[in-house]
């Protein structure tokens, strides 16, 4: 198997005393498009940032590792991490589009990252050109994005503008923070696809992150769920969604979209609120809010226990009717 | 009965770019205790209706009629009681408290002038109030600021506001949109408590399908495009057999969340349907219409009865595809 473009190690990252991520590992692959899905507060963005080393103060890594292209981000000098921002991993934060310089054209911005970077692109004009080439990807006319202020363009062709932009020193890997939160349905739909097609013609590796479990079932090829700061299970997109062996809380998250298309599916509230993580109780974190909770659940941290296929839950009720152990074996 | 009219109503801003209205010849209803929702992309002006309906706009033309009346020729009590009498819920929890003001502040005043509480019980009736939209509310939390509160906690605040002085209407502008989707059908939930209790109506604005249909289950839905209301009708009526194509499209657009679903479905062109600019003359819907004719082209199409109880503003609305042949064409 090839070593995967970016993996996660136990990693945990602490404001002051409060775990906002904690234990985690994960491993991206090449071409991967890949979902971290979560509540607010969950941990989601800390972990995004945590590939670029942009956890913002006072948050810090204090155990574990962030590997990008087998590096340790963490102990990247300030030069290397100039060359790994942008040139390597390619950033859409959440709210991108108003993340632009608002009194800058749009085509000004692009010469000014283009001089930031020279290496990238040694022949003159090459790099406006390959945004021009971007924005006919994400079906944006280039002549007037690059003439126009951000305020001159919609919410929604910002969003693209921002994705095109992340991907103007041609990274190996696009990393993008709640990138459909906040357009309606029809912008949504634009910026799936566009991100669609830019995977398809330049095989870039996507690691989103969202709170909306509809989106990732139209975007995302592999999924890992956080709760709490926890990894709850991760897995294909389909083993998420499939009704065998599954956290709990993905249960409830999927059964609390209202679905216009599915009038079938039953639809509730998840009950109770995400724990405050000063405040955390003991054993399972999703035990107060969990219809399935057990005596063990609310002493005993469940661990995550992978199948054959890679496909991983932290359920001691969904591991043990499934007859997984720690080991990660059947037991007969 | 008929609680709200609002008849032929245009609306220019003074900064409005060109001729074309963000409100053009728009007539609605609601009746008492009844839910209407307003559907549309974003800038097709279902804000500023509803901005008309509270009285924070005067239509440039067109009257708002609450109670029969005017209100703009509503004076004294007359006008003080129709101030009490529609509420609204924004979209932005974030933005919709004031950050200087105590729970206390922001909820006080407007019961004492109203004369709904005496000064000595208001404290009590606040926690009572608190306690109605799910808050765990005690005499410290109403010393709390909104910065203190999380997401969910903050809207329910707002909630409490509208409901506290026992509206009639409520102008619920995108209530959910900005909380995590585990928290959505709980606030939906507690709106819709409020509307059975107390035969409370509600003008319900929202681009989001899957949120109105779970809203407005018995209610009305209204699909607004570029400030022409295209399509009007029961909510499962126009879900199941839509007939104006813009509500198509939108029904379309919807992320599923079902992968195995979400697959088949990607090969539906949408993309190049959303970013058509309305049309000058003729149907506004012309330059993005899938089915569009010659005919379509000649005169803007009035709204006219398709079906029970069902209007569309489209000439060949035999043409729109109900929504089960949305899920099988494209699967097929």
């Amino acid at each position: 198997m090839a070593p995967a473009l970016v993996a996660l190690k136990d990693l945990t990252v602490a404001f002051g005393d409060l775990h906002a991520v904690e234990g985690v590992s994960l491993e991206v692959g090449q071409g991967d498009i890949y979902a971290i899905v979560g509540e607010s507060g969950c941990g989601k963005s800390t972990l995004a940032y945590s590939l670029l080393d942009l956890i913002p103060p006072p948050g810090r890594i204090i155990g574990g590792e962030v590997r990008v292209e087998g590096r340790s981000v963490v102990e990247m000098s300030r030069a290397e991490l100039q060359r790994l921002r942008g040139p390597r991993v390619g950033m859409v934060f959440q709210a991108a589009m108003n993340s632009f310089n608002p009194v800058v054209t749009i085509g000004a911005q692009v010469g000014h990252m283009l001089e930031a970077h020279p290496e990238v692109f040694p022949g003159a004009g090459e790099g406006r050109a390959y945004f021009r080439q971007l924005l006919e990807m994400v079906r944006l006319p280039p002549d007037r994005v690059l003439r126009s202020f951000e305020h001159q363009l919609s919410g929604g062709m910002r969003q693209r503008v921002a994705i095109a932009f992340a991907l103007l020193l041609r990274p190996s890997i696009l990393v993008l923070d709640e990138p459909t939160t906040a357009l309606d349905v029809l912008n949504q739909r634009l910026v799936l696809e566009a991100l669609r097609e830019l995977h398809a013609t330049l095989g870039v590796t996507i690691i989103f992150v969202t709170h909306d479990l509809a989106v990732v079932a139209e975007l995302a090829e592999r999924v890992a769920v956080m709760y709490a700061g926890r990894l709850v299970e991760s897995g294909t997109v389909d083993e998420i969604f499939a009704r065998g062996r599954r956290h709990p809380y993905v249960a409830a998250l999927i059964s609390a979209i209202p679905s216009v298309l599915q009038p079938g599916l039953r639809v509730g509230p998840i009950a109770g609120q995400v724990p405050d993580l000063a405040e955390l109780p003991p054993g399972c974190r999703f035990a107060p809010r969990c219809r399935l909770a057990r005596a063990i659940c609310r002493e005993v941290e469940p661990p995550l226990i992978a199948d054959g296929t890679g496909h991983s839950v932290a359920c001691h009720v969904a591991n043990e009717k499934a007859g997984l152990t720690p080991s990660g074996r059947a037991v007969r | 009965m008929t609680l709200l009219e609002v008849d032929g109503v245009s609306h220019w801003y003074d900064t409005t770019d060109g001729d074309r209205p963000v409100l053009d010849g728009v007539s609605i209803e609601v009746d008492t205790g009844g839910i209407l929702a307003i559907v549309g992309e974003s800038g097709c002006g279902k804000t500023t209706l509803g901005s008309l309906v509270i009285r924070e706009n005067r239509p440039s033309e067109g009257e708002v009629r609450f109670d029969g009346r005017d209100i703009w020729s509503l004076r004294g009590n007359d006008f003080k009681s129709y101030r009490r009498a529609v509420q609204v819920v924004h979209q932005d929890p974030y933005a919709s408290l004031n950050p200087g003001l105590t729970i206390e502040d922001t909820l006080g005043p407007a019961i004492l002038y109203h004369g709904l509480a005496r000064r000595r019980d208001l404290q009590t009736e606040l926690i009572r109030l608190l306690q109605s939209v799910g808050l765990d509310a005690t005499h410290r939390f109403l010393r709390r600021y909104p910065h203190q509160l999380s997401g969910g906690q903050r809207q329910r605040v707002a909630i409490a506001r509208a409901m506290s002085l026992r509206p009639r209407l409520v102008v619920a502008d995108e209530p959910t949109s900005m909380l995590d989707v585990s928290m959505r059908l709980a606030i939906l939930d507690l709106l819709l408590s409020f509307q059975r209790e107390h035969e409370l109506a509600f003008l319900f604005i929202s681009h989001d399908f899957g949120v109105v249909r779970y809203f407005t289950q018995g209610g009305r839905i209204a699909v607004m495009f570029y400030g022409v209301i295209v399509e009007e009708g029961p909510t499962e009526e126009v879900i199941h057999h839509p007939r104006h194509p813009y509500t198509y499209l939108l029904l379309q657009a919807i992320p599923i969340p079902d992968p195995p679903l979400a697959r088949r479905r990607r090969r539906g062109a949408v993309a190049e349907a959303v970013d058509g600019q309305p049309a000058a003359t003729g149907c506004i819907f012309a330059n993005r219409c899938p089915f569009v004719q010659p005919e379509c082209r000649v005169a803007r199409p009035p709204l006219v009865e398709a079906g029970r109880d069902h209007r569309t503003a489209c000439l060949f609305p035999e043409r729109v595809p109900d929504l089960t042949e949305i899920l099988e064409g494209e699967a097929g």
